[in-house]
């Protein structure tokens, strides 16, 4: 179980947390503008990275907010915490 | 006439730990995120709220604990009434707060059961059953955290040394009771 | 009859504290401080087991946690019953008894033996080949696999023992006190990192702490005393936390490991009572240091697993540590000079040293040279072909080697013995590094994997690390934790060490035989009984992956997990597949690294703590007056009141009818309650919900539907306005926690510019529903000052009010059809409040009703249950409730999707009521739905979401899915089931009251 650096409240346990999927997803605007294709594609299409994948946590048994996580998939290393809004660091 | 019928009817006793529940606490949730908000409050209360993360601060009648960026958890230091549920604290927050758009008050009086553990062996209990470290906690008087305790949230408040509040939902409250006397009878 | 094999008092052992105990029902004696196997080597018994498949006669191979062979089942036929317990690892004590295990009738004489005789037809992949077809048979094949299979037999009765968790936080922590782990300790805690150091053993100073010899010194005193030294000094350091008795089971990313700490299995029984067995160390450490030294490797040859062979360093250490003998008649075999050290123990013992046979040709050393001067014999370039003596070794056969190592030249000679010390070198304990994600490397040298790199903050120090010997770990260790713990100095600095270990070694991984293979038995599994010849097979049978060999030969796969002879199995597939060692890997070690028991995996969390419940203000009621109780997410809910033994049916009819014909009374406090305030509360409902909310007045309610963004149904509810910028949501019961999670999900990361503040206030409020034609006479009672009439307190709407002192909340919604109210009022009121309904509700035969009647009565109204009538695939429009979507709405969550090509489909499955042509015959919840029962394959429509029989209406009613089953209406349907088929007619969902009269009745 990994170790997660809530921008929040610091390091706590990942049982204290739950993932929310791929971050940087933003809901379309004007949904009804969509095609099908387009809907689907924000609806369905998520990346599954083996290395660096930008995710979204909440602290859901802290402060319960959500938050953005950089972690290495292939050995679950976090990179990064940041907060939503906040812009994804770069590569280092 | 209503009758009271709170949750946790005993008060156990243990080498090195004793805990109870402590009732009526007027207990409030209150949300902002403006400045006018946190002045307002502290207008209102003669109360600071604490904005560093997992700290709380106090006032001759209340307390406030740190939750989160825009939430605390206000209690009152003494039992009150249970004749009566009308709070004083909650309809001027609900005055200077909720009526002005400042941000939201909740009464969550019942919504958590409060229970007091005095003894040096508090941390060795929680330690049975939270992954939260309270290596540095228990010696920082007035910290504050939310955290699981055998798989239950809970907000854990050390208002003094082998002195601890811990709030938890009601309905979870018997059940977590129970399995701290359990965890309590073999330390 | 038995001998006394034991030869010397060992501090170790108290002579004054004599134990009894049991083995295969006999009584025998040890000492305080002995573990099973040396009390049992001490009454000259080898032969403790039977192996798995061939059940061959094994012993007592090791001393430690490796042991493959000597497992037995603790206390059989009673409820702390044990199967597969190390008795190298077992400290014995008053009462215990101990079995065999894997064999029938007796360990002495077992039938399984005849696999031994059959073992050329019983060859690696025997079950695979043979049991798999036909595939039909399995079950008849399991049964006798099954039976004659399995090491020891699980425990049939509950466990009377208690087991904990606990978590541990430490800037450190040690696995392992031997001399390494000592030296780190001791620095680690004196420069202020709160540390806790983990022993698997009863005492600390691992291998060094039993030797006594000449040859090894540090500052002049003999190694033993300058460690005791160090030990007695860590036991002051106030930072450091000591465990023995505790082992790490596993070692996950992070640094999170979990360690097993044994608190009362070396107490007498009676001692154990309301203790805590084992506990299960959650530990989360900064900083590791692995120090879990290192494990003898066996060597190869023929028949090379008989009792009476065990590593030489295992004999070394039951001489020391525990002053027993393993044999009167000794020989030991090396390729190394760790046997040395052994025969150099033993002699000054007086314990009898026949020969020793060493793999090298040239070998030079003090050790050796102190041995030849001690007149025993040693075979130099010599091997072991075979070995004989049927339940204890008596002779072995020995030839020279060829200078290749390859063959075996020369004539036989034949050595007698009781005894058989091996040694193949030494192997590091790297199965934590490995399981926490390390990468090893291999050394030629000396044929050993060691850490490579590290993937978390972490270290390997001595033995585990490859640092074999004392001045070794002496210069080595201090320089590395000087790095790793970044401090200047340790006390280790410029130590005096005498070591007269010389590192020569001939690895020769599978010994040549004068036999061909495939005839002989050359263990490199012994609890699996996978041999040389097995491995070889699979390579031939065209296995190349490490992990694939193991698989098929069960190389590695038994509660040792190969701990002995991976290294082998490694080495003879390469050498007969021509790779390097370094290039093959090695097979993955997983967690644990011993077996842990299920005790200790679940802790507490068995009875009452299995799961958690929740309880509402009223629960003490509902137990006072024999509710039933049915669980709804984690709450306890009233599923029905049986009153003078009724049945479940017949009690749920009698409440159906009350609460429709007078009042019936419901604990709705389970509902999710969540506060909603803020400037632009109404806009957020707009957003969340289907329907629209801006225009809903102060003081009055709605019910709304709430869908994923994929258009389908989530979670619904009755949202209430108390103030222009405050709502009262209610949520499903099972839905509260996941709906204000996603709730705030929408508000922080799409919708931060909203003001808007959820609270979850669910457990603040008692809520008493009652409903029928008579509740509102009963609240009015209740609550005398309120105006319950139509036009003041219409349906949809609430009021502000107060029982006495006591502020509460009146809504008037109804999930049963019936005119309806619900009091909410703060929950530590709520059972009062309930007693004074019951009290009053008296003359209108008021009558409490569980969730079932509560079911049936919203599905006479056709109402839906989230989660019962929909899963993740329902639309509002797939369940007729097309008037709930607004149309005005630009956009709300999940709207675009109600108009993509899939859910725009004419023939999705949509909800129906189904009525019964026979009306007494009440369909299954689950049956599957036909129309034509004759088509093959047949084709399923849809399945029965509801069902019940209604006492209102006298029939069975049910609502179902149905592929374009709107478009069905009167259509027949079949619903076939094991012995009959029932006839169905498609209907409206709504069985009862249409009209809604009875709301306002």
């Amino acid at each position: 179980m990994f170790i997660i650096n809530c921008p929040y409240c610091g390091e706590r346990e990942q049982s204290e947390f739950k993932a929310g999927g791929e971050a940087h997803i933003v809901r379309p605007k004007q949904p009804t503008e969509l095609s099908d294709d387009q809907w689907a594609e924000y609806l369905f299409m998520r990346k599954n990275i083996k290395g660096i994948q930008f995710e979204r946590w909440v602290h859901s048994h802290g402060c319960r907010k959500w938050f953005n996580v950089v972690r290495d998939t292939s050995n679950d290393v976090i990179k990064a915490v940041y907060k939503m809004g906040e812009k994804p660091p770069t590569k280092k | 006439m209503l009758n009271y019928t709170n949750t946790i009817t005993e008060e156990k006793s243990y080498s090195g730990l004793q805990m109870k529940e402590m009732k009526p606490i007027m207990k409030l949730i209150i949300r902002g995120k403006k400045r006018e908000f946190l002045s307002s409050i502290g207008k209102s209360l003669n109360l600071l709220l604490p904005t560093e993360a997992n700290t709380s601060s106090r006032s001759e009648k209340l307390t406030a604990l740190w939750l989160s960026p825009d939430e605390w958890m206000i209690y009152s230091n003494e039992t009150l009434s249970s004749k009566n549920n009308d709070y004083e604290t909650e309809n001027l927050l609900n005055d200077n707060i909720s009526k002005k758009n400042l941000g939201a008050i909740t009464d969550v009086t019942d919504q958590f059961v409060l229970i007091n553990l005095k003894g040096d062996k508090i941390f060795d209990l929680f330690e049975t059953g939270s992954p939260f470290n309270f290596n540095d906690f228990k010696n920082k008087k007035g910290s504050v955290t939310q955290t699981i305790l055998a798989k239950i949230d809970v907000i854990i408040h050390n208002q003094n040394q082998n002195d601890a509040n811990l709030f938890v939902r009601r309905s979870f409250s018997q059940h977590l009771f129970s399995w701290m006397n359990d965890s309590a009878s073999r330390l | 009859m038995t001998k006394n094999l034991r030869i010397k008092t060992s501090k170790f052992i108290d002579e004054t504290y004599k134990i009894s105990f049991k083995f295969n029902g006999k009584t025998y004696f040890g000492y305080k401080g002995d573990t099973l196997a040396s009390a049992l080597l001490a009454n000259d018994i080898h032969l403790v087991g039977r192996s798995f498949k061939y059940h061959r006669p094994r012993g007592i191979m090791t001393a430690g946690s490796e042991e493959p062979n000597a497992i037995v089942q603790l206390h059989n036929n009673t409820s702390r019953t044990e199967p597969n317990v190390r008795v190298t690892e077992i400290e014995i004590y008053d009462g215990l008894e101990a079995s065999s295990q894997n064999c029938w009738p007796s360990v002495n004489f077992d039938m399984g033996g005849i696999n031994n005789f059959l073992s050329p037809v019983l060859p690696a992949g025997f079950y695979y080949k043979t049991f798999m077809w036909p595939a039909s048979f399995w079950e008849k094949y399991e049964y006798f696999i099954r039976k004659s299979a399995g090491l020891g037999k699980s425990p049939m009765e509950p466990d009377p023992d208690i087991y904990e968790h606990r978590y541990v936080h430490c800037d450190l922590l040690i696995i392992g006190a031997g001399i390494s782990g000592i030296i780190a300790a001791k620095t680690a805690a004196k420069n202020g990192y709160k540390t806790l150091l983990v022993e698997e053993k009863s005492y600390l100073g691992g291998s060094t702490i039993y030797q006594n010899s000449e040859h090894f010194k540090i500052n002049n005193q003999i190694s033993s005393s300058w460690l005791e030294k160090e030990i007695n000094e860590i036991k002051k350091i106030k930072n450091l936390e000591i465990k023995t008795r505790t082992s790490v089971a596993a070692f996950h990313g992070y640094n999170f490991l979990l360690a097993r700490e044994n608190l009362t299995d070396h107490l007498p029984l009676e001692q154990r009572n309301k203790k805590t067995r084992q506990r299960l160390l959650k530990i989360r450490a900064k900083k590791v240091i692995t120090a879990t030294g290192s494990l003898e490797r066996p060597l190869i040859f023929d028949n090379n697993d008989r009792p009476g062979i065990l590593l030489s360093s295992a004999i070394h250490k039951y001489a020391n540590l525990f002053g027993v003998a393993c044999g009167e008649k000794n020989i030991l075999f090396t390729n190394n000079d760790s046997a040395y050290e052994t025969a150099i123990s033993l002699y000054q013992k007086g314990i009898n040293i026949e020969a020793i046979i060493d793999n090298r040709e040239e070998i030079d050393s003090k050790l050796i040279k102190e041995i030849e001067k001690n007149n025993i014999k040693i075979f130099k370039g010599y091997t072991i072909v075979d070995t004989s003596g049927y339940k204890r070794i008596n002779k072995v056969s020995i030839m020279q080697l060829s200078k290749d190592g390859q063959k075996v030249v020369g004539s036989k000679t034949t050595l007698n013995c009781d005894c058989l010390g091996i040694s193949g070198g030494w192997t590091p304990a790297v199965h934590l590094f490995t399981q926490s994600g390390g990468k090893l490397k291999f050394r030629d040298e000396d044929q050993v994997f060691i850490p490579n790199i590290y993937p978390s903050d972490q270290i390997s120090i001595g033995s585990c690390n490859g640092e074999f010997t004392l001045d070794e770990i002496l210069s080595v260790v201090p320089t590395t934790l000087k790095k790793f713990l970044n401090i200047k100095e340790t006390d280790y600095e410029n130590l005096e060490v005498q070591s007269s270990f010389n590192k020569s070694k001939r690895n020769i991984w599978l010994l040549p035989s004068d036999k061909v293979i495939g005839k002989t038995k050359s263990f490199v599994d012994y609890q699996n009984d996978a041999t040389a010849k097995d491995i070889k097979l699979a390579l031939r049978e065209g296995f190349r992956s490490i992990e694939h060999v193991k698989r098929y030969t069960t190389t590695g796969m038994g509660t040792d997990q190969g701990k002995l002879g991976n290294m082998h199995a490694l080495g003879i597939i390469s050498e007969t597949a021509g790779s390097k060692m370094g290039e093959l890997g090695t097979t993955t070690f997983r967690p644990p690294y011993t077996p842990l028991t299920f005790g200790t995996i679940v802790g507490r969390n068995v009875g009452e703590y299995f799961d958690i419940f929740r309880k509402t203000p009223i629960h003490d009621w509902h137990v006072e007056n024999k509710a039933e109780f049915e669980n709804v997410g984690q709450w306890k809910r009233p599923w029905y009141y049986p009153q003078n033994g009724e049945n479940m049916h017949d009690a749920v009819q009698r409440e159906s009818k009350a609460a429709r014909d007078s009042a019936g009374i419901l604990d709705a406090s389970t509902l999710g309650k969540i506060d909603i305030q803020g400037t632009d509360a109404s806009e957020f409902l707009n957003r969340v919900y289907t329907n629209a909310w801006s225009k809903l007045a102060i003081g009055k309610c709605r019910y709304g539907l709430m869908l994923n963004e994929d258009g389908m149904v989530y979670d619904d509810g009755v949202t209430t306005r108390l103030g222009e910028n405050h709502y009262i949501m209610t949520t499903t019961t099972g839905g509260a926690a996941t709906v204000l999670g996603k709730l705030e999900d929408y508000l922080q990361t799409e919708w931060p510019e909203l003001d808007v503040y959820l609270t979850s206030v669910t457990d603040h409020y008692a809520t008493v529903s009652i409903c029928g034609p008579n509740s509102k006479k009963i609240v009015s009672q209740i609550i005398p000052d309120l105006d319950f009439s139509d036009e003041s307190f219409p349906h949809m709407s609430f009021k502000n009010s107060k029982i006495g002192k006591i502020k509460c909340r009146v809504m008037r919604i109804s999930f049963t059809g019936e005119h309806s109210y619900e009091i909410n009022v703060q929950a530590n009121y709520g059972k009062s409040v309930w007693e004074r309904c019951m009290e009053i509700g008296k003359e209108f035969n008021i009558t409490p009703y569980g969730t079932e009647t509560m079911h049936l009565l919203r599905a006479e109204k056709g109402f839906i249950i989230v989660g019962q009538d929909t899963d993740a695939t329902m639309t509002p429009i797939d369940l007729q409730m097309d008037w709930i979507v607004s149309k005005k709405k630009y956009d709300f969550i999940g709207k675009r999707s109600l108009y993509r090509s899939d859910t725009i489909r004419e023939d999705r499955k949509q909800l129906v009521g189904l009525i019964t042509e026979n009306p007494n015959e009440v369909l299954e919840e689950g049956a599957q739905i036909v129309a034509d029962i004759n088509k093959s394959p047949i084709e399923m429509l849809g399945h029965v979401t509801s069902s019940y029989y209604s006492p209102n209406l006298k029939k069975s009613i049910a609502l179902g899915v149905v592929r374009g089953g709107k478009n069905m209406m009167g259509q027949k349907l079949i619903i076939p089931m094991k012995d009959k088929q029932i006839n169905v007619t498609v209907a409206d969902p709504v069985f009862l009251d249409k009209e809604n009269k009875r709301l306002n009745a």
